[in-house]
């Protein structure tokens, strides 16, 4: 429906976002301790994500999207406020649902790959679905667990590169294999953080066609970037700002 | 079927990944292999010292059976009086295997050697035994060195005893072992006596234990060939010294207890010579007018020493005898054949009945004192080798705390990634104890062969192949500084300077006698593994490795992944 490059980042009505949002941050407050120095990062952020929309958060460095993606992801804990996963607050979640949330309701892509090196292409991609899963279960399905991160890997480009280590792969074949891993367990919303920020202008734009191309098949994509022509990829454009998110925010960087 | 997989039920058993994650962790790195050398050094370390010391302490406690028995009866000087009937009670006792009478003095002893007027002089501790019940009590004929080979064996070419075999006849070494246990000299009579093995200068150690005449250039001096002169001072019944006695003795055997200070120093001839020599014999006690009183002053002995029933504790054994010996006084004190003034003193007024522990205190002190020292020691080489062992897992975890990020912001759980390193650190933990194990029976059991290789110059092959490694490492080093890269540069020169000071060190070793048995008293270091040493020390290893690599994911799977992340 949403095609690439079209201009669609009109702004819905909230409330008409609220009773379909997959995932939401309500009031967020977070912020780091750098010695003595307490230092606020997100002064009450809030954001909605809806089925299958492609929102991407833009902010200069240091304006706290990072760390809202993160707030989203899981991966760390907000001082007030709350994240919402269908409609429920991740602080409401025992530690095993929210292990279970990182591992099968979201993918996360990291602006610097995050693959682990001892592990090949392959491995590195099946990784998620290895979590939770016995030796028996693995013994059992390993093949079509294999069929699949293969499948995925040669729907990237990368299907010359299976067994080779991260170290053996350029930027761009990593972040491939980071976003092949972040889909092999058919999540619910990809959270990238900075997805292209460590490649150069033309692997960039195939990392977002890719994104493009899932987006198109109905994946949920939080995307952050500081870059207005990147986020021009997505449905819609959120402006980070001081630790909130101004609403209506992007219209003035529309190209 | 690019749909065949979904992912299913998370299961809440041992997950797979970790299986997956410790086996490449384990075989993609350099840093695992650094960490099982260093666990099984530490296992070998601990294992060596540890089996040395403890063989050494058993060394201890095993000769105090082959030198005095269990516990000993002695009134030095002066002697105990009636001693057949005290060593008939004490035979008596059940608990009690053997008993023999022991006259001990000190002597000096003229040597054989040099060539020449003037001979050399050694002082000696003389021991007066009735070889037969020794033999019971301490196993004296088990000492003697000069002996026929025992059922089947047969003496290495380097073992002089061979040399004596093929020269004068296999009947030789059965005439000194038979002379020697009976201390019977070659005439019949007993002016017969054994040497401790280190007593004269005659006898080298060589390096499978054996024994050899040292050879010189006025040839050798094999002992059992010789007579030697001894001189004691007797004592007399009022306290004073008396003229010194010096009579020739045929050297008929040597022995060898094990006990470097024992094969230093002791002699041993037959009892009725030493009571003799002494004025241990009986003589007639004259009354205050220089009449015959009609009293005898019986023959007397220094020492009864006493072999426990195995099973016996040596401390029970002297509590029973001591009840004896009171008894025994009793006896004299009633009997009206014994004049009052040779019935010996009570228990302690210089007279003593005392464990072989107690009578060797001076011998056995400096070692418990040896062991005490070795025990504050060990436990600081302990706690170094567990530090040790932490910091390099520690290390190695903290360089995996990205991973552990990772593995969290893909849903691993705590319990999960714990499992990884729980796993890691219990292989490399078990394999290094296993080599380690290796390592240490290897180096024990070769011990004594070890310190004789150091004590001799190193073998022209040592120092050759050490310069030849050098001037391989300096090829490669040459080599290597063409690729443009330092490291390998840096490394090859460390090995090429390494492999220099090794052949130098080599070329300039002389031989360092470390275990010098005048300070260890004993002649050879124990040789066995202490197999509770290497059980505890493996755990120890597996514990410490589990605990090391334990912490540090606990406490990186404890923190957000997002910081575990920002590690790098």
């Amino acid at each position: 429906m949403n095609e690439p490059g079209l201009d669609v980042r009109e702004a819905t009505p909230d409330a008409a976002r609220t009773t379909q949002s997959r995932l939401a941050a309500r009031d967020v407050v977070k912020s780091y301790r750098l010695g003595r120095v307490t230092v606020p990062v997100l002064k009450g952020a809030a954001l909605d994500v809806a089925e299958g929309e492609w929102v991407a958060v833009l902010g200069s460095s240091g304006s706290g999207k990072s760390t809202l993606l993160h707030l989203l992801g899981d991966l760390d804990q907000a001082d007030a406020g709350e994240i919402r996963f269908d409609d429920r607050p991740l602080a409401a979640m025992s530690r095993r649902e929210r292990d279970r949330y990182r591992n099968r309701s979201i993918g996360f892509v990291f602006q610097f790959y995050h693959l682990l090196p001892e592990l090949n292409v392959v491995e590195n991609t099946y990784l998620p679905a290895l979590v939770g899963m016995s030796r028996l279960a693995f013994y059992t399905q390993r093949r079509a667990l294999r069929t699949r991160a293969r499948d995925l890997l040669a729907g990237f480009g990368l299907d010359h590169r299976l067994d080779h280590r991260p170290r053996e792969l350029s930027g761009g074949e990593r972040q491939r294999v980071a976003i092949a891993r972040a889909l092999i367990n058919r999540p619910a919303v990809l959270l990238a953080d900075e997805p292209t920020g460590n490649l150069d202008e033309q692997t960039g734009g195939e990392i977002l066609d890719l994104l493009s191309a899932q987006h198109a098949e109905g994946l949920t994509i939080v995307m952050v970037t500081h870059d207005v022509g990147i986020a021009a990829r997505a449905d819609r454009v959120v402006e980070l700002h001081d630790g909130a998110v101004q609403t209506g925010g992007g219209q003035s960087f529309t190209r | 079927m690019p749909d065949a997989w979904r992912p299913g039920r998370l299961h809440s058993a041992p997950p797979v990944y970790h299986v997956l994650l410790t086996n490449r962790y384990l075989t993609s790195r350099v840093i695992p292999l650094i960490a099982v050398a260093a666990v099984a050094m530490c296992v070998a370390l601990v294992i060596i010292v540890v089996s040395v010391m403890t063989g050494f302490l058993d060394m201890v406690k095993a000769s105090g059976r082959t030198l005095v028995g269990d516990v000993i009866v002695s009134y030095p000087m002066t002697g105990i009086p009636y001693y057949e009937r005290l060593i008939d009670r004490i035979a008596s006792l059940g608990e009690v295997a053997a008993a023999t009478p022991v006259v001990e003095s000190l002597g000096l002893l003229k040597m054989p050697y040099p060539a020449g007027e003037r001979k050399q002089t050694e002082t000696v501790q003389v021991w007066g035994i009735d070889p037969v019940t020794l033999g019971r009590v301490t196993g004296y004929d088990e000492t003697l060195y000069w002996r026929p080979p025992a059922g089947g064996e047969i003496f290495s070419e380097d073992d002089f005893r061979s040399a004596l075999e093929a020269e004068l006849g296999p009947d030789a070494l059965t005439t000194l072992y038979e002379r020697g246990s009976a201390l019977e000299a070659a005439d019949g009579s007993d002016r017969a006596i054994v040497l401790g093995m280190h007593v004269s200068i005659g006898n080298e150690r060589q390096r499978d234990g054996t024994y050899r005449p040292v050879f010189g250039p006025l040839g050798y001096w094999f002992m059992p060939r010789y007579e030697v002169g001894l001189t004691v001072v007797p004592v007399g019944s009022s306290g004073g010294l008396l003229d010194p006695v010096t009579r020739g003795f045929q050297v008929v055997n040597e022995f060898v207890s094990g006990v470097f200070l024992i094969d230093d120093k002791r002699v041993m001839i037959p009892l009725a010579q030493a009571q003799d020599m002494l004025r241990l014999v009986p003589s007639t006690i004259l009354d205050d007018d220089d009449e015959d009183s009609g009293f005898v002053d019986p023959a007397r002995v220094t020492m009864v020493l006493a072999r426990a029933v195995d099973g016996v504790p040596p401390d029970a054994l002297r509590d029973r005898i001591a009840t004896a010996y009171n008894a025994f006084r009793e006896e004299l004190l009633l009997d009206p054949t014994v004049h009052p003034s040779v019935v010996p003193p009570p228990i302690g007024a210089g007279l003593q009945v005392q464990t072989w522990r107690q009578q060797q205190r001076q011998f056995i002190d400096p070692v418990e004192k040896e062991r005490e020292l070795m025990r504050v020691l060990f436990s600081i080489i302990y706690l170094v080798c567990a530090g040790l062992v932490l910091s390099i897992f520690w290390a190695i975890v903290y360089e995996k705390t990205r991973d552990i990020g990772i593995l969290r912001s893909v849903g691993a759980s705590r319990l999960g990634i714990s499992a990884i390193f729980l796993r890691y650190g219990a292989i490399i933990g078990a394999v290094g104890a296993v080599i380690g194990l290796g390592l240490a029976y290897l180096v024990v059991r070769n011990i004594n062969g070890i310190h004789q290789a150091i004590g001799e110059p190193a073998p022209v092959w040592s120092w050759v192949g050490a310069f030849a490694l050098a001037a391989g490492a300096v090829g490669m080093l040459v080599w290597r500084s063409f690729s443009g890269f330092l490291l390998p540069v840096v490394l090859w020169a460390i090995a090429a300077v390494a492999c220099v000071g090794l052949g130098i060190g080599l070329l300039l070793h002389r031989g360092t006698l470390i275990w010098d048995p005048s300070v260890y008293y004993f002649s050879e270091i124990p040789n066995h593994l202490d197999p509770v040493t290497a059980v505890t020390t493996m755990l120890g290893a597996v514990v410490f490795s589990v605990l090391g690599a334990f912490v540090p994911a606990m406490k990186a799977a404890d923190t957000d992944p997002v910081r575990a992340l920002r590690y790098e």
